[in-house]
């Protein structure tokens, strides 16, 4: 899945997202863990904000900003992404780079429509250990 | 020392744990009530940090600070909630106080492991209160009885630094 983040496209695996929906308030939460502080809740479901676009030094862009939930390793967290829809995109798993940017982790990289994507590694997104 | 509401759960059967559920900024906390000794208004509380109340000294903490939690203390509906765990006694300035509540054990929610820090020990857990994200604040931590536990905590840092991450 292709999204994007401050104009910067990114990619995931599909079976790393739980589904996107549009953004809502999320709720400031007292906390020492980089970029994790804040929760969003969601009828009785309450799960970490991990800000990916301020690790990016990005600032989200568009109206209605859409929430990407990733299927993090230690379970659902929300990521606030651009308006702009999501598509998807098949590749090749030979057509995968490794990333050598360093920015975030990730799984690689790819050429999707002539730009350099980098495919975020959202199960770990976040981990220090 | 009025409070705005008293949520009894109907079951008296459920386990259930009371909370003082408070207001620093736009968080929402939740003090075990079992602790909590009075709360005051700022004219009971008067202009000392400290506050003694029947007998005891409750030495003063700035849960705000201790959060970096940006909060507004000089509100009206300021007050301060006078917390012991029968060792330690601390006064607790708060913003509001929302409530008390009585909720079953099992609503309680872990802290995501997704939060890797201080915060881990600053929160016992968190729970929904009127539609409210409310956190759990342990009160050993609030009161300053986890001070030996920092060198412990000091060296998880350092050996995350080793490996890439940091708090």
């Amino acid at each position: 899945m292709v999204f994007s983040i401050g104009g910067m496209r990114l990619a995931a695996r599909t079976e790393d997202v739980w589904g996107v929906s549009p953004w809502t308030e999320s709720i400031p939460v007292p906390s020492r863990t980089p970029f994790v502080q804040a929760m969003l809740k969601r009828d009785h479901q309450v799960m970490p904000v991990y800000d990916l676009a301020t690790r990016l030094s990005r600032t989200v862009q568009g109206d209605p900003l859409l929430c990407l939930v990733a299927r993090h390793a230690d379970g659902p967290m929300a990521i606030c992404i651009d308006a702009a829809v999501p598509s998807l995109e098949t590749v090749d798993a030979a057509a995968i780079r490794p990333n050598i940017s360093g920015d975030i982790d990730t799984l690689g990289s790819v050429t999707i429509g002539g730009d350099d994507v980098a495919i975020v590694a959202l199960q770990r997104l976040g981990r220090l250990g | 020392m009025s409070l705005r509401g008293h949520h009894k759960s109907a079951n008296v059967f459920v386990e259930t744990a009371s909370f003082l559920v408070v207001r620093l900024g736009r968080s929402y906390l939740a003090l075990p009530a079992d602790g909590v000794r009075g709360v005051l208004t700022p004219e009971e509380a008067g202009h000392e940090q400290a506050v003694t109340a029947a007998g005891t000294l409750y030495q003063p903490v700035d849960l705000a600070q201790l959060l970096s939690v940006v909060a507004d203390v000089s509100g009206l509906e300021m007050r301060t909630v006078l917390y012991s765990n029968g060792h330690s006694h601390g006064a607790i300035r708060v913003e509001q106080v929302v409530g008390l509540t009585d909720v079953d054990r099992k609503t309680v929610l872990p802290l995501p492991l997704q939060f890797q820090c201080d915060e881990r020990r600053w929160f016992g857990g968190m729970m929904l209160y009127q539609d409210l994200l409310v956190l759990i604040v342990n009160p050993s931590w609030a009161l300053g009885e986890l001070a030996e536990v920092i060198p412990m905590a000091a060296r998880e840092t350092a050996r995350m630094v080793a490996v890439g991450g940091s708090c």
